[in-house]
């Protein structure tokens, strides 16, 4: 995450860390006092705290923290006086109360400009970056995110996880327009060539091929490939895999999307332009485009039942 | 509003089901392998040692019309094999009888 964030404009970070300590310190207030409706409200007024200017900003600050001290001194009224807790709650949740009133209108102002300005922007930085036509299919599809985006604004309920993360996206994406993150990539293969061998074998003829292609270890892409087929083979003079059993194209297909999916792409941005280190004993994927990296499951083939002729066996180990 | 992150929870709760338990990953990892000609063998590693295998693959066989056995691995625990390709069955049996949660369950081969 550190270095998504590294991406980001400064400003974009500043926004983030105020939000994230405004809700924790929120949050963990809430809880502590074990009331829901006042950690809702809070919750409400940081949101607005965060599309404020600089200076609003600090007098929302000011006011949080007399919040703070009100809120800290509820557990001891709890505990001593019981007949005067009503009164203070509701003194509390009026002041409250007042206060969004007050944030509200100039912030709802404040965050209207704010995504005008940001429209703007990105409009002249098109026109001047790019085609005409595609900077118009894109503002398209800016707005449908916009629309998207803002759904809870105006009104009081807490917006959901998934409104958020789609605001989040857009603003990365209107940060950095040329990021591969948000967009599509096609990642396109070439189909394995697969030809059977007598009625007991397949071949699996580029495997090296697309080993290459891939930038994997032919090893690695072997031991997955027998153990998800559950059975055995090995590479021979002329870099083709030959693998017991029948198999079809399509059926080594599956295997090998599944291998992508799991060991080349990456699972971050899906980005095939990634690194498979072995650091102790576990497998990481280094992401080349966007620097995530993750541990990838080990290969295990797992139980393995008895298939050939037991009396072979025998015959073998005695 | 409540914080997930704040909630107490005992990383030990489960350690004492004892060191035996086959359950690894906490995954059921259904595989085939293919026998001669075109027959093949479905096997299902991980479940709980909690669950009596025998039960399981008696009513599997008679649910699937296939034959099965459960067989004891040092490794990998009870282990239940089927004849031919059930991994379809098995999934949807193990997630209606409710013994696995359909992310619990791996299938892997082709
Ligand atoms: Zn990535």
């Amino acid at each position: 995450m550190a270095e998504d964030e590294a991406i980001f404009d400064p400003t974009l970070k500043k926004k983030k860390k105020k939000k994230k300590t405004a809700f924790d310190i929120d949050s963990v207030l809430a809880e502590s006092t074990g009331e829901n409706d006042n950690s809702n409200q809070g919750i409400n007024t940081e949101v607005e705290n965060k599309d404020d200017d600089q200076d609003d900003a600090n007098i929302e600050i000011d006011l949080d923290f007399s919040k703070k001290k009100k809120k800290k001194k509820k557990p001891f009224n709890l505990e001593e006086l019981d007949g005067a807790l009503p009164d203070v709650k509701e003194d509390t949740t009026n002041e409250t109360n007042q206060n969004q009133d007050d944030t509200v209108l100039d912030d709802n102002l404040d965050i209207e400009l704010d995504f005008s300005k940001t429209k703007k922007k990105k409009k002249k930085k098109k026109d001047l970056d790019e085609l005409i036509g595609e900077a118009e299919e894109k503002q398209e599809d800016k707005e449908n995110v916009e629309d998207n985006s803002v759904t809870w604004q105006g009104s009081d309920r807490d917006y959901t996880y998934d409104e958020l993360l789609t605001r989040v996206f857009e603003i990365m994406r209107d940060k950095n327009p040329d990021m591969v993150a948000g967009k599509k990539q096609k990642f396109v293969m070439r189909p394995p060539q697969v030809v059977r061998i007598g009625t007991k074998k397949t071949s699996f003829a580029n495997f090296t091929e697309i080993c290459k292609m891939l930038h994997r270890q032919p090893k690695h892409l072997l031991d997955f490939l027998l153990a998800e087929l559950g059975t055995s083979g090995s590479v021979d003079g002329n870099s083709q895999l030959i693998i017991k059993g029948r198999f079809q194209q399509k059926q080594i297909e599956n295997v090998l999307r599944r291998y992508i999916k799991e060991y080349v792409t990456c699972h971050t941005c899906r980005s095939p332009d990634t690194i498979l280190q072995k650091d102790t004993r576990l497998f990481f994927l280094q992401c080349e485009t966007c620097g995530s990296r993750c541990s990838v499951a080990s290969i295990k083939s797992g139980f393995q039942a008895v298939t050939s002729k037991r009396a072979a066996i025998r015959a073998k180990t005695a | 509003m409540s914080i997930q992150n704040l909630q107490t929870f005992d990383p030990f709760a489960d350690a004492n089901k004892g060191a035996d338990d086959d359950v690894q990953d906490g995954l059921v990892h259904i595989r085939i392998q293919q026998r001669n000609g075109r027959k093949t063998l479905t096997t299902v590693q991980g479940l709980s040692s909690d669950y009596d295998l025998k039960k399981i693959v008696r009513a599997c066989k008679k649910e699937f019309a296939c034959n099965g056995t459960v067989i004891e691995h040092p490794e990998y625990g009870e282990v239940l094999q089927l004849q031919g390709d059930q991994r379809e069955n098995i999934c949807q049996w193990l997630t209606k009888a409710g013994l696995a949660k359909p992310d619990q369950l791996k299938v892997h081969g082709f």
